[in-house]
């Protein structure tokens, strides 16, 4: 037989060669598959339980081995991390190394593995089985790594979606921020429907500013207010032009005529005191104290016309139906010399400028101007006659924590590209990104940006089953009728106070129950002439000159309606009570908070004068459970007895001198 | 007797009934083991020394044949864990990578051999024309070959939608809308593809009752076809200066077959020593052991490189399929590629007509060029017109499948594969 081409020698040396080659490859399969990842690391878990358990718990702890997962039927999610974290529920694993430590805090107790998995709450890939493959940083294809640090209370938010999380500090402060910043006037955010911010409305804006004050906030507001809630909208000049010529054009509903008014006899220094006394600066900040309810009047002398002040002061409502400031009842003199003091006192740093610009007449820039405004979709938060319908001018933010990034759309930028950074450089400069960006520019800190970003991660875009979501109903908005209507409409008290859950959220006290709280006389007396329950605080109720006739309408009404039986008990003063509650006033060590009898210390209510203030049965109620019916409260918790609350109520009840009371 | 000496020969009786032959020893016995199994009986008893020359055929015949087998035999194994509908079909390839023994091993060897097949099956195509090989009396099964080289790219895309994530869903998608580019047919084939406008649930069952059952089933046929014709015609070689006349009338009552049906007239005559009597059979040798050793080596070395690759390289599985994030740039299979970048000139020209054209011409090659002439041998020069002329079409199907796959970037334009 002739051989072809090939010897037989070199095929028997190709064939032996080849031969060992396949079995020592084949071993290679199997011996990777012995050595996976997983194995190893729970032999050394093996190792480790023997170190950290006793014999006898050796004897009754499970045995591992093999891949360990949780299903989550209802979510199809498969999570194989206790493979290797196989110590996370077992505290004798507390101080182990990773991955064998167990899990912090209580969190598995009110999270269930069987129930919430992992991947749930941390993120990462839940079906793999090696370190790397799981996500625990970034990897490519897998769409969500494990959340490290703050970012993880954005995956709370997936199902906890209430306002405010108790236990997730950071996605609380993102959603309020969201909240307070306005971003629902553009974006439909789920969760956030009615969070629009209500700026004013502007249809008879023309009548209040002055055209030189316009043209500086529409360039940069926060070069008026470092403070404003108005981020910057980055107009063109031409756009400031129009829409400054727009708003100036706007006078629907003239100011209330001041014509009478004579301006020399005006007394800036009795406005000031006056400024003073109606508590002004609980709701506007001048040089940098008071409140933020309403805007900051430091430099309000540059911003508005005198007459319009004037018709302001006297009736907010006249061209501000929604507006958040109380009818006071003012003398005309009297808003006489306060509008003298806002105009002549307050001027700030910006000075007027001494010629007002006149283009507003000119009817195309007026045009041009009113189509900036619904470009920039101003009307989002300035609730404008006829635009009622426009649409939101963002897009959605349904399903916003999973949107997808490009890399692309980092370019010159140094950061990782994914959607936290994205979001994060979005709201700090919204044009770092795309070309063009209608997007205003906010004064966001890092902070607040950071926290926004959780809040927005905390959006995703699957449907989550029902029985997995948390939410808190929506109040009903409170709306009373009748007088004791009108007069809350008048003083605006759901500017500060709540009903219902519906209201302002100064006032950390609910008007729910007040009438159970607080006795009827006093609540006249108090309505008339209000001054500080807790000295300390900035914050006071003003003075609104209410008559004694609409205070008593007020007053009857949360006597009646207001009032919660459980705390209506009877009561009947008895001597040894009192002197009990006493002893127990001085043991507990009382006075270092409140003042009784002129000594004591400021951080509580002075109870000099709460025999005539308060009401026994709610004493009694708080004192035995005051962090249920005041989250946050700093009054302790001492534990009382039924008869020591009751002992104490009836001292408290006792004290009507008013001797420290600093009725103000 | 002894019972364990009739143990042994009972049961040599019954290793007789399965192999009947036994271990070959001579001649003989290796033609008649060849014929008598059915597994080898796919070969001739015995071959020609030119067939057997590697720097002839290159194996890749047999390699694709190889790939085939193992393709079968993973893709078995696979679908032993596959779930056909959407997200089952992702959470299998993530059970297969992290859960399942030997599962991502299996899956990386089906993915690269399905990946070398269609290289292989389209180098022994141009193997094929570059030897002459289709020439009288193969024209047939040259048709037979290029309708399993369209098989195998049919195979390959129908199994590219499997693994359900984005890579898939956007190379099918491209893919299917290539189809569409097909007049007055077209949308209805992209249709009756996707079973739909998009691609859903219906096309993953679609594809992966193709992928699995129909295609393979045809390809099996198809393939025993293709088979039946070497094994009848042989397989090429130069023309022998001696004329045929001797050789018919030697082989007896076989006088149209060719020189493997020689053995029919051996075993007839039993008696007589292959080597001397017949002389047609003097330059031929034995397919056992020359043939089947060669092939033997062959399958071993390229389990070997599988399992090589398949250890070092895993197959791609990006994010689950998402029908509203279109990737860019969205890429057809590989293979498809050149014809994307056609496309990219010119929808119906590129997607249509050039396609059309080469197929036919494909199709028709052994017609069109009839004159028996240069068969056997690389290049030969009286062909040198044809050769060039598949050469220059088969190079520009590269080029293109190369340009497409790494010179083209963000909507289709130009960039350089380093600069990325």
């Amino acid at each position: 037989m002739r051989n072809p081409q090939t010897s037989p020698l070199r095929l028997h040396q190709a064939f032996a060669v080849l031969g060992v080659a396949f079995l020592a490859i084949f071993a290679w399969v199997f011996f990777k598959e012995y050595l996976a990842e997983w194995r190893t690391i729970q032999a050394q878990f093996r190792r480790l339980e023997r170190r950290v358990k006793d014999p006898h718990a050796l004897s009754l702890a499970p045995p591992v081995g093999g891949i360990q997962q949780i299903w989550l039927t209802d979510l199809d999610r498969v999570d194989r991390c206790t493979t290797c974290h196989l110590g996370v529920d077992d505290p004798s694993f507390a101080s182990a190394p990773q991955p064998f430590t167990a899990h912090p805090g209580a969190w598995l107790r009110t999270h269930s593995p069987d129930r919430f998995g992992c991947t749930v709450c941390h993120g990462g890939q839940g079906e793999a089985t090696t370190h790397a493959d799981a996500a625990h940083h970034r990897v490519p294809y897998w769409p969500e790594p494990i959340r490290a640090g703050e970012l993880i209370e954005a995956n709370c938010g997936t199902c906890h979606r209430q306002r405010v999380v108790p236990q997730a500090f950071w996605l609380t402060s993102g959603r309020e921020q969201i909240a307070r910043a306005g971003c629902a006037a553009c974006h439909d955010i789920p969760g956030f429907s009615g969070a629009e911010v209500r700026a004013p409305r502007l249809e008879s804006v023309g009548y209040k500013l002055q055209p030189a004050w316009v043209n500086v906030w529409l360039a940069n507001p926060s070069d008026y207010l470092s403070q404003a809630r108005m981020p910057n909208f980055r107009l063109t000049p031409d756009e400031i032009a129009g829409l400054s010529a727009f708003l100036l054009a706007q006078r629907a509903v003239a100011p209330l005529d001041s014509s009478a008014i004579d301006w020399g006899q005006a007394n800036p220094q009795r406005g000031r005191t006056l400024f003073g006394e109606a508590r002004c600066v609980t709701c506007h900040m001048v040089d940098g104290r008071g409140g933020t309810l309403g805007p900051d009047l430091s430099a309000v002398a540059s911003k508005v016309r005198r007459e319009w002040l004037f018709s302001f002061l006297k009736d907010p409502m006249r061209d501000q139906p929604d507006a958040v400031m109380l009818r006071y009842r003012f003398t005309d003199e009297e808003i006489r010399d306060l509008v003298a003091y806002l105009t002549t006192e307050l001027l700030g740093s910006t000075e007027p400028s001494a010629t007002p610009d006149l283009r507003y007449q000119s009817p195309t820039l007026v045009e041009q101007g009113r189509e900036a405004f619904v470009r920039h979709g101003c009307y989002g938060c300035h609730r404008f006659a006829g635009m009622e319908n426009l649409p939101k001018i963002g897009p959605s933010l349904v399903g916003v924590g999973d949107k997808p990034v490009e890399p692309a759309e980092f370019k010159g930028k140094t950061v990782v590209p994914t959607l936290p950074n994205w979001l994060f450089l979005k709201l700090r400069e919204p044009d770092a990104l795309l070309a063009a960006s209608r997007m205003p520019t906010y004064a966001f800190t890092e902070m607040e940006a950071a926290v926004v970003v959780i809040g927005l991660l905390s959006i995703r875009k699957t449907e989550l089953p029902a029985s997995r979501v948390t939410t808190a109903p929506q109040p009903e908005p409170y709306q009373p009728q009748g007088a004791f209507g009108a007069l809350v409409s008048r003083y605006r008290c759901l500017s500060c106070h709540r009903v219902g859950g519906s209201g302002g959220t100064l006032s950390t006290v609910p008007l729910d129950r007040i009438g159970s709280q607080l006795q009827r006389t006093y609540l006249i007396d108090y309505l008339q002439n209000p001054g500080a329950v807790r000295v300390g605080i900035e914050e006071r109720m003003p003075k609104f000159g209410m008559t004694a006739e609409e205070a008593r309408t007020l007053a009857d009404y949360m006597s009646t309606v207001f009032v919660d039986d459980s705390l209506d008990g009877p009561f009947k003063p008895d001597p040894e009570a009192t002197r009990r509650g006493e002893r127990l006033f001085e043991a507990l060590g009382c006075r270092s908070c409140h003042i009784v009898g002129g000594r004591g210390g400021y951080v509580g209510p002075d109870l000099g004068d709460s025999g005539r203030r308060l009401k026994p049965g709610w004493i009694e109620a708080w004192l035995t459970d005051p962090e249920g019916w005041k989250p946050g409260t700093l009054q302790p918790n001492y534990g009382l007895r039924a008869e020591e609350a009751r002992d104490l109520a009836a001292y408290l009840m006792s004290l009507t001198s008013g001797v420290g009371g600093r009725t103000r | 007797m002894p019972d364990a000496a009739r143990l042994r020969l009972w049961l040599r009786s019954v290793g007789r009934s399965v192999f009947r032959v036994g271990w070959p020893r001579t001649d003989k016995d290796r033609a008649a083991a060849m014929i008598s199994s059915f597994f080898l009986h796919i070969h001739s008893a015995k071959v020609q020394p030119h067939s057997l020359r590697p720097s002839y055929t290159l194996g890749l015949g047999l390699l694709s044949f190889y790939l085939f087998g193992v393709l079968i035999i993973t893709g078995i194994a696979l679908m032993l864990y596959y779930i056909p509908t959407p997200l089952a079909a992702y959470r299998s390839m993530k059970d297969l990578q992290f859960v399942v023994t030997f599962g991502m091993v299996l899956r990386n060897m089906h993915r690269w051999a399905a990946h070398v097949m269609v290289i292989a099956v389209f180098l022994h195509m141009c193997r094929v024309f570059f030897t002459g090989a289709y020439k009288i009396p193969r024209q047939f099964n040259w048709v037979v070959g290029v309708g399993l080289f369209l098989l195998t790219l049919f195979l390959s895309f129908t199994g590219y939608l499997l693994p359900w994530d984005q890579l898939s869903l956007w190379a099918i998608t491209v893919g299917t809308n290539m189809a569409s580019y097909a007049p007055w047919l077209g949308d209805y084939l992209k249709y009756l593809l996707l079973g739909g406008n998009v691609i859903g649930p219906a096309t993953l069952l679609r594809f992966y009752v193709l992928h699995c059952v129909i295609l393979p089933a045809i390809a099996v046929g198809l393939v025993g076809v293709h088979f039946f014709r070497v094994r009848k015609d042989g397989l090429s070689a130069p023309a022998r200066p001696e004329p045929a006349p001797v050789e018919e009338e030697r082989s007896g009552r076989f006088p149209a077959s060719t020189r493997s049906y020689g053995l029919m007239a051996l075993t007839d005559r039993p008696a007589l020593p292959v080597e001397e009597t017949d002389p047609e059979a003097e330059d031929e040798v034995m397919a056992w052991p020359h043939l089947l050793y060669r092939e033997l080596i062959v399958l071993l070395a390229l389990l070997v490189v599988l399992h090589v690759v398949s250890l070092l390289f895993d197959a791609p599985l990006e994010e689950l399929a998402d029908p509203t994030r279109t990737p860019n740039p969205a890429k057809a299979p590989w293979y498809f590629l050149g014809l994307q970048e056609l496309v990219h000139y010119s929808a119906f020209i590129g997607g249509v007509l050039v396609p059309t054209i080469v197929v036919l011409l494909l199709l028709l090659t052994p017609y069109l060029d009839s004159a028996p002439r240069g068969v056997g041998v690389w290049f030969a020069p009286e062909r040198r017109w044809a050769n060039w002329i598949f050469g220059v079409l088969a190079s520009v199907a590269i080029l293109l499948t190369l340009i497409g796959t790494y010179f083209r970037g963000t909507n289709w334009a130009w960039v350089w594969p380093w600069t990325g």
